[in-house]
């Protein structure tokens, strides 16, 4: 009994680690899949929308950086949880939007090697840009304990231990942070194989040009799909912020394993992101309840052997990755 | 090592020998147009440079005081300056961009470590080792990494470099000292009798200062006369035409893989000259000298510098350790010989600032630094030069 209660506490907890990585897998590989745009600067989304729920969510006391000098005590507007899940992919969405605009766009028909550069260069700036505001402190971001908490009115509790079959207690939070996910890459993959905007994305991959010659404006579907990316990676941010700890570093530090969630998947395949990225969190549950020492390498290991076997990724197709 | 800088000091009295034949006849900017793509002048200038850098930065009077510099980052500025000559053949030269080149510099960073803690403490010996380990680890992640172009190479050797970082933080902790980094590592004395802490006597220690520094700066101008002699030698011109269209490259004939592969270990080799010679310099290896963000350093400071020139990359280090470790040490920006504060705190401000540069060098000037360098160079020399 309790071997098998063992086996779904790590299913369970690899499902939610692997929660993260789908979502900015999937920001990454819609990006990469149809504007062939490789986005070094996702993490730094990730960033933005880690501290931007911070700041939605909750009221916390700042220590060092910047904006404590110039005496500001306390960050954040304490609107609750339910507002960030809100507000975040909104500001998020924006902030890809005019990366798209003013640096994607102008690098399209650069190589690839240029795109990773200035995207690279862009996450250090932003990187930097909020340790110089906030410091390199950690944050304390502390699961919400209410989905909304908008004055007295007080919603579905969200944090704690709940009851289930089989495991006993579980973190809550963690099975939000999975249904959210699932809720989301649903909608994506709807949105992307069901509508006509899906369809002139799609064929935008196949051939931008005969696209374009088609009458389609192209360029419009292309910023909403990397807006919609980046609002992916934001709310990543906003439901894994609680989950780690909130520092400077954490865009950086994610977006390995994000790269290559996309890469063992397949690039461009929104169910590739999915199974690449709940493979990485199984492995690294399982290998964290029983060999914590190789946890972190197992994650490269995996990598490597995929793409050595099968280079495409495991449900990529060989035609449109780049 | 010491036969190629024999070498280097042979080809440079070639030089000086033709450079009196040719004398008479031309100008004084023709004549210089001749000579400075000799293997020679570039090999003799880089150790005119090597000579009198540390002073120019450590202990000129005047000079010093205004750049504020000191001897071990002198000897710091030249082992990242080789590391950066070796990973622009890859990345300049060759057209291949990897991410995980702190396994290589990493790698042979805790290879000669390790063997001094173990076996021998010999500069020398700790120097092969680190390169020897560093020659083979490139052989086999070249191996699996390049089998795919473009963003999969930067993602596989992104992959290998970070699995190497992991390994060595828990479970090779036993060799690596895990989370503290290897500590302890004594070097032992050059040929059993230089202690390359101690300082040089005389005239040679005005100039060149410890002997560490004499020591490395020998491997730098050893990497530069290596780095030159494999650029313009009909096998470097392959790795342009790879660069330039691999595709092209493979229907002349040309062993495309087999020369991307060589070109990994080249530059794998030179990482761990580097590597190894920072264990040397430091006698610590940090455990983040394995980390991608060293990876990412590296390529801020080729590209910064100038990918594709032979000194370019040689500028982006000196620029970025400069900001790093004295620009970050800046209270407030004044305005030149005044009192009036710019920006205060200044130095806190180092790594967006470089992050920054970074970004605008990347966007509007692809060929960095010296890239620019190299226009004001021609523009001038045209001007000089009349109709010519």
């Amino acid at each position: 009994m309790s071997l098998l209660a063992d086996i779904v506490v790590i299913l369970l907890n690899g499902l939610q680690q692997g929660a993260i990585y789908v979502l900015l897998a999937v920001g990454l590989s819609i990006i990469l899949g149809t504007l062939k745009f490789v986005n070094f600067a996702h993490g730094a989304l990730y960033l933005l929308g880690t501290y931007a729920g911070l700041f939605v969510a909750l009221s916390v006391p700042l220590s060092n950086g910047k904006l404590q000098e110039w005496g500001f005590t306390s960050f954040g507007l304490d609107w609750g949880f339910f507002a960030a899940l809100v507000l975040v992919p909104l500001v998020v969405f924006v902030a890809g939007l005019l990366m798209e605009r003013f640096l994607a766009r102008s690098f399209y028909d650069r190589p690839d090697t240029d795109q990773i550069l200035v995207t690279f260069g862009l996450a250090i700036v932003v990187q930097e840009l909020f340790r110089v505001l906030f410091g390199s402190n950690s944050l304390p971001f502390e699961q919400p304990e209410r989905i909304l908490s908008v004055g007295s009115f007080a919603g579905i509790p969200v944090s704690g231990p709940v009851a289930l079959p089989i495991v006993g207690n579980f973190p809550q939070w963690r099975l939000w942070v999975i249904g959210i996910t699932a809720v989301l890459v649903l909608l994506v993959y709807v949105l992307v194989e069901f509508t006509d905007f899906g369809l002139v994305v799609r064929a935008g991959t196949r051939d931008a040009e005969m696209v374009r010659l088609l009458g389609i404006k192209i360029t419009r579907p292309y910023i909403v799909v990397f807006g919609i990316g980046a609002a992916l990676a934001g709310i990543a941010g906003v439901v894994g912020g609680p989950l780690n700890v909130v520092n400077p570093t954490i865009g950086t530090n994610i977006l390995v394993p994000a790269f290559l969630t996309v890469v063992i998947g397949g690039v461009g395949s929104i169910a590739g992101a999915v199974l690449g990225g709940v493979i990485f969190g199984l492995a690294t549950a399982t290998l964290v309840a029983f060999a914590p020492a190789w946890s972190q390498v197992g994650l490269y290991a995996i990598a490597a052997i995929v793409l050595l076997t099968r280079p495409q990724g495991l449900l990529g197709d060989e035609e449109v990755a780049p | 090592m010491s036969e190629k800088t024999d070498t280097a000091t042979a080809s440079t009295d070639t030089t000086t020998s033709t450079k009196s034949e040719t004398a008479f006849g031309g100008s004084l900017s023709e004549r210089w147009e001749q000579l400075r793509g000799r293997e020679g002048t570039v090999v003799g200038l880089t150790a005119i440079f090597v000579a009198v850098f540390p002073w120019l930065f450590a202990r000129a009077p005047v000079i010093s005081d205004f750049v504020q510099g000191y001897q071990s980052l002198a000897t710091l500025i030249l082992i990242w300056g080789i590391f950066a000559i070796g990973f622009d053949l890859l990345l300049g030269y060759t057209g291949l961009l990897s991410f995980g080149h702190a396994a290589f510099w990493g790698g042979a960073a805790y290879a000669s470590g390790i063997v001094a803690k173990n076996v021998s403490g010999d500069p020398i010996v700790m120097v092969v080792s680190g390169t020897l380990f560093a020659v083979l680890l490139a052989w086999v992640l070249g191996f699996l990494s390049l089998r795919r172009g473009g963003i999969y190479f930067a993602i596989l050797t992104l992959a290998f470099a970070q699995m190497m970082y992991f390994m060595a933080a828990s479970p090779l902790a036993f060799l690596t000292n895990g989370e503290n980094g290897l500590t302890g590592v004594e070097v032992g004395s050059l040929f059993g009798m230089i202690h390359l802490e101690a300082d040089i006597p005389a005239f040679g220690g005005m100039l060149l200062g410890t002997w560490l520094y004499a020591f490395v700066g020998l491997f730098f101008v050893g990497a530069v006369a290596v780095a030159y002699r494999i650029l313009n030698s009909p096998y470097g011109m392959v790795f342009r035409a790879i660069r330039e269209n691999e595709q092209r490259a493979e229907f002349v004939g040309l062993n495309v893989w087999r020369y991307k592969l060589m070109a990994f270990i080249i530059s794998g080799a030179f990482a761990g000259v580097a590597g190894s010679l920072f264990t040397i310099h430091g006698s610590y290896v940090p455990l983040q000298s394995l980390f991608w963000t060293e990876s990412g350093d590296i390529v801020v400071m080729t590209v910064l510098g100038g990918a594709g020139s032979m000194f370019g990359p040689v500028l982006g280090v000196g620029l970025y350790l400069y900001v790093e470790n004295i620009v970050s040490t800046i209270q407030a920006l004044t305005i030149p010989f005044t009192d009036i504060v710019l920006i205060k705190d200044f130095g806190f401000y180092w790594h967006l600032l470089l992050g920054a540069i970074f970004l605008v060098v990347v966007w509007v000037v692809p060929d960095g630094l010296w890239g620019i360098l190299s226009r004001i160079r021609e523009f001038v020399s045209a001007k000089l030069g009349g109709d010519r």
